[in-house]
């Protein structure tokens, strides 16, 4: 059989077993044995368990649950309803005040969570009634809720620019800075249509008839600032080159759990196991496939599939920006389906050597990757982010939430656009503070 | 049964407090690490390898855990708008693909930890760490993942939990 006939019926069967509701680390694995043990017989069963354990044998991994516990601690608290506090007291003056603080605690807690479900139910369960009260269309106030969570993966620190550094040997620190500036735009895409169409459908965001004191708005800066700090004090240590990844996310991780038990008084063993049982479920689940994915990697590079599929693209001699396209509209397309960390995992390795070999910088793709993948959050089928949202506005009917995100997922196409036009809002930053060399860990 | 149910689960969740603690343990680490390498100046020996082998433990460790409250992402679009006859059959399908696979793991994990027990094996780094006790998280945690999807395979079979875990509201068509 040639390595393209190969191909072709590892693509049909990964896609068959994927839809088939099959866990995606044992549909990986599953894969990966049932073709290694096909093609290659028994002896390939040699490298099974080495390649697991090497999969995961990894210092750089480490910063996966520890970021994740960065988040959980944060988000097991009230920190997210206090932020959300501390921005409306200062912006609810200011015309569209409300669309922007939601939008801005959305930002700002994708900065401190980088899980996009956990922005979407933090600042989504004070934005959405707070919206909806002063009387926005439940499109809008859901819609925007939906978009904003999907900053989670884009700002760092972000799980998915982990995921794409360590499958593709990219530095995270420069990922995370080339994270920033797109995800400030997005960010201003975002409030600026929010802006757009509550002014197009006639209605006028009035303050409340009651003003906050200067002390009411100072007295909500405290609760919020050290997570801010460390936060902070996280990346400027991973950018300064001082510590690893994984160290600055331990500490960073200690300290955010410390913070949360202190100031929201979480004293109780309960609350602590809650902190530990969801970092332990989330790094589980994505270990488990980094795993399963180093195996199908193994698999797919034995068999020469990886090598082929790269060769018969760079065969094609086609346009780089319309491969790009393509691309583009293939993360599409699988981000409609599959969870982020799965496509990531999955192609990254099959598609790196295709977009150096075009010239695209992999720093500056990583972006462009997570984009789409942001898409896929909020699009139906899957979009996880709208059933989060429906299940804080159980009364908003879900295709009137799908709608409300469809111009949002256009602003992202937008951004998308932008960056394939100037590349230097991604990479700027990162080439500013760490020096222009790429492609290095 | 309900006993062998009930054991398992109970197993799967003694399990998943193992996993949690064991990622507090590289918590606790990663800042003995940073305090002794930044603080003191000193060079660390041990605590990369303590680290890094006790998430690789959490992971094995607490995949069951992970498994009983269907916290191993899956693409669910088919099932749920599947009707409950096939989506019966499909969720039967899953569990033993997903078992076999595990039961493959166990095999040539458990080969893998004897070899590296035998031969005494010891980790490249500078700790030079006996290799076969991160090892041996690897088939403990596949074994456990088997008996919770046997667990999960009567449970279904038996009409005591839902395929998929979707329950009637949950169905989308």
């Amino acid at each position: 059989m040639s390595p393209t006939t190969q191909g072709l019926l590892v693509l049909v069967v990964t896609i068959l077993l994927l839809f088939s509701g099959v866990p995606v680390a044992f549909g990986l694995g599953a894969i990966s044995i049932a073709f290694l043990l096909f093609f290659q017989g028994l002896d390939a069963m040699r490298v099974v368990a080495e390649t697991f354990f090497s999969g995961l044998n990894d210092f750089t991994l480490v910063s996966i649950p520890m970021f994740v516990m960065m988040g959980a601690a944060i988000g097991s608290s009230p920190a997210g309803k206090d932020l959300y506090e501390a921005l409306d007291r200062w912006l609810y003056r200011l015309p569209g005040g409300l669309v922007i603080s939601n939008l801005g605690a959305c930002a700002i807690f994708a900065a401190l969570t980088g899980s996009s479900p956990a922005c979407c139910a933090a600042i989504g369960r004070m934005g959405i009634p707070e919206m909806r009260r002063r009387g926005y269309p439940d499109d809008v106030a859901t819609g925007s809720i939906c978009a904003g969570g999907t900053l989670g993966i884009l700002i760092p620190p972000s799980v998915t620019f982990i995921l794409y550094g360590i499958a593709t040997e990219t530095s995270i620190g420069r990922l995370f800075l080339a994270g920033v500036m797109p995800g400030l735009m997005l960010t201003g895409f975002f409030i600026l249509w929010t802006l757009f169409i509550i002014w197009k459908r006639g209605f006028r965001s009035h303050a409340p008839d009651f003003r906050y004191t200067w002390k009411q708005k100072f007295m909500s800066i405290p609760k919020i600032a050290p997570f801010i700090a460390i936060i902070i004090g996280v990346m400027w240590v991973l950018y300064g080159g001082v510590a690893t990844p994984s160290e600055a996310a331990g500490v960073g991780a200690a300290l955010c759990a410390l913070l949360a038990i202190v100031i929201y008084r979480m004293w109780t063993a309960g609350s602590w196991w809650m902190i530990l049982r969801d970092t332990m479920r989330e790094s589980v689940m994505i270990l488990m496939i980094i795993a399963a994915a180093v195996l199908f990697g193994y698999m797919l590079t034995s068999l020469y599939l990886t090598q082929t599929l790269a060769q018969a693209i760079a065969d094609m001699h086609l346009n780089k920006w319309a491969l790009m396209a393509m691309i583009n509209v293939f993360l599409l397309v699988c981000g409609f389906f599959i969870p982020p960390a799965a496509i990531i995992l999955m192609t990254s390795p099959i598609l790196m050597p295709i977009i150096t070999a075009a010239g695209f910088d992999p720093v500056w793709f990583g972006v462009i990757l997570t984009i789409n993948m942001e898409v896929g959050l909020i699009h139906p089928p899957v979009g996880l982010n709208i059933y989060i949202v429906n299940s804080i506005a159980p009364d908003v009917p879900v295709t009137k939430v799908m709608w409300g995100t469809i111009p949002y997922v256009l602003c992202m196409f937008l951004a998308i656009i932008v960056l394939c036009i100037f590349p230097e809002i991604a990479t700027w930053l990162p080439d500013k503070l760490m020096g222009a060399a790429h492609g290095v860990r | 049964m309900d006993t062998f149910i009930r054991g398992v689960r109970w197993i799967s969740r003694v399990t998943g407090v193992v996993a949690a603690l064991l990622i507090a343990l590289a918590v606790i680490v990663i800042c003995e690490m940073v305090f002794e390498r930044y603080v003191l100046n000193h060079t660390t020996i041990w605590q990369i390898d303590v680290v890094t082998y006790s998430i690789i433990a959490a992971t094995f460790v607490g995949s069951p855990y992970v498994l009983l409250h269907r916290g191993h992402v899956n693409v669910d679009i088919l099932p749920l708008h599947l009707s409950p006859r096939p989506r019966y059959w499909l969720a039967m399908f899953t569990i033993v693909l997903s078992m076999a696979f595990c039961v493959v793991l166990f095999i040539v994990t458990s080969l893998y930890w004897h070899e590296a027990y035998t031969s005494n094996w010891k980790s490249d780094t500078v700790w030079r760490a006996r290799l076969w006790i991160p090892l041996a998280a690897m088939p403990i945690g596949t074994g456990l993942l088997v008996l919770q999807y046997l667990a999960e395979l009567l449970s279904v079979a038996t009409g005591r939990a839902p395929p998929f875990g979707i329950t009637a509201e949950r169905r989308l068509a």
